[in-house]
């Protein structure tokens, strides 16, 4: 029951929004539709329930599921005032609306899905729906930057698609079914070449939206030219959406007994991305794509948690989550910036501690909390990786990833520090913002905060 | 009877690219979606007949009117003629697909041999890897935006026909989820390309190269 209308939820408040058709109502129902989305997923797993093997959760996707319903209500909070504020036509902010919360809904039904067929096609209503958002603002940057996600993303999915069907070709017998439950108990009698060139086709698919080198390019683009609460919901969220597709054809390789082909794979992508992103991150002249990068980074390095097996799987879901929410802190903070300096560049922006005591220290906070300096969670979950990393044996790849990380660091703190300090610049007035933008970022960090010391404890 | 619209699919794959009209590509597409449908109903016999009827409306509909008939209304709105100087020269770029079919046949050839894939049809198998195979390399060597459209419709022709030459079949309600999710990606890269069109000047995505590190 609660499924069901944890999943109906989307379309109705879609739907609402073009009833009502104001300024007003456009800000309020996602908000309205975040507070329902909570209590949905509270009572969920208070009781799960599974919807005739199709829709349904386990351990693995109710970590997602709540993230997604904390981020998207912290973000549906900023994206109140963000609206209320926006000059633009009322209609436009009425599709802006409903586009939100059909992507909202869509990425619910993503995580889900008890069936590969429907998780796919959820992820490609992800694409289309978000196209729209990228391309919110208009202008040939906006247009650039749709035009390439929605492109990309869409003939890496096609590749996606092209796996499952050799997925299916790999299964014995006459039926195919898609469940992942029935996929699992089949995966040991899969035909193992088939099933190879599958999970290199849905790894490419997949880890294309989950932005995972080399097939990232769509990635900064469409972060930095995407209104702030449309990019904190495209890396603290999607991207998580994307990971858990791979997680599950993961666990079919691992099943199958193709554990060292899987994890080969992900140590590959997961420490490119690293790599990749540690270039750009170093002389990055633009902060919202700075952020983008930094995406880039944590999910290579959930990709070499996974690939890492099963000692690792704890730090992978802290690792995730920590992300999600310091990331999505960062994004609504730059929202602030953008808003404040009109500008993207960072040597545009400096003296923010005069002009914006507030956001000055909400960029600091979130920048400690995605370095993963303590009292981050990030701090123990990176930790754990390089641990296992070592005690399996992979010296070169966890010094390699530690130098990397420390390269990542080094560029992001010397933007950070270099825009809250120093003289403000004129034209930054001190014009007051709503405390709405504000409240969700110091939420999120305050909640990173009290995890890094319950973990701090439990490790004691 | 299957191996004739197996040939004649592949056929059109080269045509795509020997061609510099865009109409006529669109005209190779509406021709490859009629040849998915003559493939469902003569290929796949003992299908469910709910599932037949499904693939045959898909194939019909979607694939040979409605897709098309959306690309030359695009076209024609926009005043688009021809694809003027590709990054590749069209004799190469024929030479180099006709090497892609032959490839992707001696491929499936290869898998027949190996007895690696029973129940596999493998002249489908080759047609369709030729064809997602040739969708990329229009993607990469033209350079107007709505050629990459249609180099993205070939590559779903392909896998359309990937999933034909494996027996067994996809559940219902996934066949319907994916027609839907390639039907609305196939329209709203139609409307980016008439807003391309008019924000640029050109509709060439070397235009499309500003955002960059």
């Amino acid at each position: 029951m609660a499924l069901l209308l944890l999943l109906l939820l989307a379309p109705f408040f879609a739907a609402m929004v073009f009833v009502f058709r104001s300024k007003g109502a456009n800000a309020i129902l996602p908000v309205i539709y975040a507070a329902g989305h909570l209590f949905f997923t509270a009572w969920l797993t208070a009781d799960p329930g599974s919807l005739s093997g199709y829709f349904g959760v386990d351990e693995t996707n109710i970590i997602f599921l709540w993230i997604l319903s904390v981020v998207f209500a912290g973000v549906a909070l900023y994206n109140f005032d963000f609206i209320k504020k926006s000059e633009a036509a009322v209609l436009k902010t009425t599709y802006y609306s409903a586009v939100l919360l059909i992507f909202a809904g869509a990425m619910t039904a993503v995580l889900m899905s008890f069936n590969l067929g429907l998780m796919w096609i959820f992820i490609e209503a992800t694409t289309l729906a978000s196209a729209y958002l990228i391309y919110y603002k208009a202008g040939k940057n906006a247009l650039e930057a749709a035009w390439k996600y929605i492109f990309i993303c869409s003939i890496a999915i096609a590749f996606a698609f092209a796996g499952i069907i050799f997925l299916c070709a790999s299964i014995p017998g006459v039926q195919k079914p898609l469940s992942f439950g029935s996929l699992y108990q089949a995966a040991p009698f899969m035909n193992h070449l088939w099933l190879k060139t599958a999970f290199v086709l849905m790894t490419v698919g997949f880890g294309t939206k989950a932005g995972l080198a080399p097939v990232h390019s769509w990635l900064p683009d469409a972060h930095s030219e995407a209104p702030s609460p449309v990019s904190a919901l495209l890396s603290a969220t999607l991207l998580n959406c994307a990971m858990m597709a791979i997680i599950r054809i993961q666990k079919i390789m691992i099943l199958s007994g193709l554990e060292r082909e899987a994890a080969g794979y992900l140590m590959f992508m997961g420490l490119l991305s690293v790599f990749v992103a540690a270039v750009y991150i170093i002389r990055i002249g633009n902060y919202k794509r700075m952020l983008a990068y930094s995406s880039i980074e944590n999910m290579g390095l959930i990709a070499v948690g996974l690939s890492l097996g099963n000692g690792a799987i704890p730090a992978v879901f802290i690792q995730a989550a920590g992300h999600s929410f310091s990331k999505a802190a960062f994004f609504l903070t730059s929202g602030n910036i953008l808003k404040r300096y009109d500008a993207r560049e960072i040597s545009a922006v400096s003296g923010m501690m005069k002009s914006d005591r507030t956001t000055a220290w909400l960029w600091i906070g979130s920048f400690v909390m995605i370095s993963a300096i303590p009292p981050s969670p990030l701090f123990f979950s990176e930790f754990k990786i390089l641990r296992v990393m070592f005690a399996a044996g992979l010296w070169p790849q966890a010094a390699a990833l530690l130098l990397l990380l420390t390269a990542v660091i080094y560029g992001m703190s010397s933007a950070v520090f270099k825009m809250c300090f120093g003289e403000a610049l004129v034209g930054a007035e001190k014009e007051k913002l709503s405390p709405l933008r504000y409240i969700s970022q110091t939420a999120f960090i305050a909640i990173l905060t009290l995890a890094g010391f319950i973990l701090a404890a439990a490790s004691i | 009877m299957t191996a004739f619209f197996a040939v004649i699919f592949g056929m059109t794959l080269i045509y795509a690219c020997a061609t510099s009209r865009i109409e006529a590509y669109i005209r190779a597409l509406a021709l490859q979606g009629f040849l998915l449908m003559l493939c469902v109903i003569f290929g796949r016999r003992g299908m469910p007949a709910a599932s037949l009827i499904f693939l045959c409306v898909e194939t019909l509909a979607f694939k040979t009117v409605i897709i098309p008939w959306f690309l030359m209304y695009t076209v024609r709105k926009n005043g688009i003629l021809r694809e003027d100087e590709p990054y590749l020269p069209n004799f190469y770029s024929v030479v180099l697909a006709t090497a892609i079919s032959a490839a992707g046949f001696y491929v499936s050839f290869l898998m027949l041999r190996s007895g690696a894939m029973p129940g596999v049809n493998a002249l489908f198998f080759g047609a369709a890897l030729s064809a997602v195979a040739t969708g990329l390399f229009i993607i990469i060597s033209r350079k107007k935006v709505i050629t990459h459209v249609m180099g993205f419709v070939m590559m779903e022709n392909g896998i359309f026909l990937l999933s034909l030459s494996f027996s067994g079949e996809m559940p219902f309600i996934v066949n319907l989820g994916v027609l839907l999710d390639l039907f609305i990606a196939v329209f709203l890269l139609g409307l980016f390309v008439s807003r391309i069109n008019s924000t640029f000047e050109e509709q060439e995505v070397d235009m499309l190269s500003e955002l960059k590190d």
